[in-house]
């Protein structure tokens, strides 16, 4: 895959929208020392793989619901922010 | 990128030890580990906490058809040995061997969810990279196959360099394949455990294009089509009618809760009195009679009437939380709670401290921030629990009068309505100052699995209910009666003396020091009656009730006593005086069960005496200006 320019990241998804996965921020380091790119990968949001946006959360349209592979995860906006994506 | 220090490798027993084989489950939340470990061991399970950690540890045994015993531990459910959470790190300790008193396990069942193979595995192939002696369990294998995921077993197998079984947790003998690749993999070979630092041989990336491969190679029909759980969810999670069918269902548990725990509870609280009954006929009046019927039985059948409310609360928690519903309840309300600083799973253990702190306390395990969780338990005890009711009610009853306000609400339950709000928003606005106060990093991770519907099963049910039943009633049995007997204790010794003219406790060392406290609390209005009381509603606070009937030297119990000490309470107290009294047990930290408690889950003495400080410093402020305000207003 050629390595896109990151423009677009997951937390401005549309709602039902899929996108492909293209990079991972590192993003701050967590409290106990892990960072959370790290464990956004452990989960499955790795480069090239399909995401697609379910529901948004009220008020304020956090946290979201995102499908990644058979998983369905809920992060808020911040964490979401870290994963750049391609539309689909 | 993470940084593992701890780098001494385990070494295992070796097999000629006497001592059987320990199996590790270990798998990712939402895998079906511990229905599994269930189905594995039954019954025959201790549930611990990891030493210096509340975090529960799961250990059973079952003999194999061959006639082997294994020991099996049920690891905490982890995405990565890369641990990101307090469960993270145990069960990467206890995989590495580098917690004391547990043993490196002899052989790693890794359980994955055979429908989320691509998430699952790659924890497989991380934790293969250590070199202990594995096995594969693919569960929910009967979900897989009518979903027309074929898995290709041998194939996979030979992928991944270990055996590899199907397994129904949730059917009978679903486990049979397990135990009998278990008995062929015996005896154990002994090895050595790489470090934890092989795991980072490896990246994150490359692991799951090695997922990616396997999955290819040996799973097919595994299409992300939208599943049946995404069609509940557009109607759970929908915007609108998700909040409302959160809080119908929640309406319904509450409504549960005190409607159908009513019957019972009216005969445990029969039992006692009819035990302490036929029990005071047989000893004589004196002492030992009155440490048995007062003391033990009136003071453990107080807290135990708790019971069934506790069971029917956890009843229902289980049910959502095995069927998936939790999660979702959480994410509705993550917003909502953010804004004071909490996370949304704080709302089930905040709803279970309705009924009782004691449960709210322990289902705060399920909040793993461990901020968020501190101070959901802090806030916990100002949820209007059931034990105060009595006292509201009478205090209430004595002082409020029963009539219409604004055309529709009676006085009475408007008041009562207030007590429940005040103790509400305090909660918020305590959350909300400790969440300045502490701040940590301001941004919380939320990452939480939405993890597939499906319908709950009654024998994990059962288990889960009869651990949590396990638990309140050996506290009862435990630290609970010693303080009602220290409490009883207080309230009876020394003997009033001759010619005496108050009621006995007035001389009593409980008598002693609430006279004492009259100093502390006159400004808030308290009598040496209303000081006396709370001593012994200390061991939980509808005994106050009991208490002030004794102070008051009444004779009759229960509804009869609250009848006739209303309209004594109603002589003897200003309305200064009873409004300061139910605005103090808004707050106080009258319950040494929830203080013991707290001391339990969060493993601090400290955090303990923090809760008691606070509140403590709240429920007088309250009572002051409640006090002096309505005193201001309406003249003492």
């Amino acid at each position: 895959m050629t390595q896109a320019v990151p423009f677009l990241t997951l937390d401005a998804l549309a709602v039902g929208a899929s996108a492909i996965v293209t990079q991972v921020a590192a993003g701050d380091v967590a409290e106990d020392g892990v960072s959370l790119s790290r464990r956004l990968m452990e989960l499955g949001f790795v480069p090239g793989e399909k995401v697609r946006l379910l529901k948004r959360g009220m008020p304020g349209g956090e946290p979201l619901a995102i499908k990644v592979g058979n998983s369905t995860f809920a992060l808020r906006r911040f964490e979401a922010a870290l994963i750049s994506i391609q539309p689909e | 990128m993470a940084v593992v220090e701890k780098t001494v490798p385990g070494v295992h027993n070796a097999p000629a030890n006497a001592l059987p084989p320990v199996v590790a489950l270990l798998g990712n939340p939402n895998c079906g580990k511990t229905a599994l470990f269930n189905r594995l061991t039954g019954a025959r399970q201790k549930v611990a906490n990891y030493a210096g950690v509340t975090i529960e540890r799961k250990e059973g045994a079952f003999n194999s058809q061959a006639g082997h015993t294994f020991r099996v531990l049920d690891l905490p459910g982890a995405y990565s040995l890369t641990a990101h959470t307090p469960d993270e790190a145990i069960t990467r300790d206890v995989v590495a061997g580098l917690r004391r008193g547990d043993a490196a396990p002899d052989v790693l069942v890794c359980v994955v969810n055979a429908t989320n193979l691509r998430l699952n595995l790659r924890l497989v192939l991380e934790v293969q990279r250590l070199g202990l002696p594995m096995l594969l369990a693919l569960n929910m294998v009967d979900v897989a196959k009518k979903r027309g995921v074929v898995i290709d077993t041998a194939r996979l197998s030979q992928e991944l360099g270990m055996p590899v079984v199907e397994t129904v947790a949730v059917q009978p003998g679903g486990e049979k394949a397990l135990v009998a690749a278990l008995d062929a993999m015996l005896p154990l070979p002994q090895v050595v455990t790489k470090p934890l630092s092989a795991i980072d041989a490896v990246s994150v990336e490359e692991t799951q294009r090695e997922v990616r491969r396997i999955i290819a190679a040996a799973v097919s029909g595994d299409d992300e089509a939208s599943s049946t759980s995404e069609k509940i969810d557009s109607v759970v999670l929908h915007p609108v009618v998700g909040p409302i069918i959160l809080a119908v269902l929640m309406f319904f548990v509450f409504q549960a809760v005190f409607s159908w725990a009513a019957t019972p509870m009216d005969m445990i609280t029969g039992a006692f009195e009819h035990l302490g009954a036929v029990l005071g006929e047989y000893v004589p009046e004196g002492h030992l009679r009155s440490l048995l019927v007062d003391g033990i039985i009136g003071g453990v059948g107080g807290v135990l009437v708790f019971l069934p409310q506790i069971l029917i609360l956890f009843f229902f928690i289980l049910m959502l939380e095995d069927c998936g519903y939790l999660p979702r309840a959480a994410f509705l309300l993550d917003r909502l709670m953010g804004g004071v600083g909490l996370s949304g799973r704080a709302f089930i253990p905040l709803l279970s401290s309705f009924a009782c702190a004691i449960p709210g306390v322990m289902a705060a395990r399920t909040i793993q921030n461990r901020r968020d969780r501190f101070v959901t338990i802090m806030i916990a005890p100002l949820m209007t629990c059931s034990a105060r009711l009595p006292v509201y009610a009478l205090v209430i009853a004595a002082f409020i009068p029963s009539r219409e306000v604004l055309g529709m609400m009676n006085l009475q339950g408007l008041v009562l309505f207030i007590l429940y709000v005040a103790g509400i928003v305090s909660a918020m606005l305590v959350a909300y100052v400790m969440k300045r106060t502490m701040g940590g990093k301001g941004k919380h991770p939320l990452m939480m699995e939405l993890p597939a519907y499906h319908w709950p099963h009654l024998r994990n049910l059962a288990l889960g209910l009869w651990e949590r039943a396990k638990i309140f009633v050996t506290r009862v049995g435990t630290i609970i009666l010693s303080l009602t007997i220290i409490l009883w204790a207080l309230s009876s010794f020394p003997d009033a003396p001759e010619g005496a003219t108050q009621p006995a406790i007035y001389y009593s060392v409980a008598g002693i020091i609430g006279r004492g406290l009259e100093y502390i609390f006159a400004p808030i209005g308290f009598n040496w009656q209303i000081c006396i009381a709370l001593v012994p509603g200390m061991a939980a606070r509808e005994v106050a009730v009991g208490a002030l009937g004794t102070v008051y030297a009444m004779s009759q119990t229960g509804d009869e006593l609250a009848n006739s000490l209303a309209p004594v309470l109603a002589a003897s107290w200003g309305l200064p005086t009873a409004l300061s009294l139910l605005a103090w047990f808004v707050f106080a930290p009258q319950c040494l069960a929830t203080l013991s408690t707290v001391r339990r889950e969060t493993n601090s003495v400290k955090a303990a005496w923090f809760m008691a400080g606070y509140l403590f410093a709240l429920a007088y402020v309250a009572a002051f200006l409640t006090f002096r305000i309505s005193t201001a207003i309406i003249g003492g």
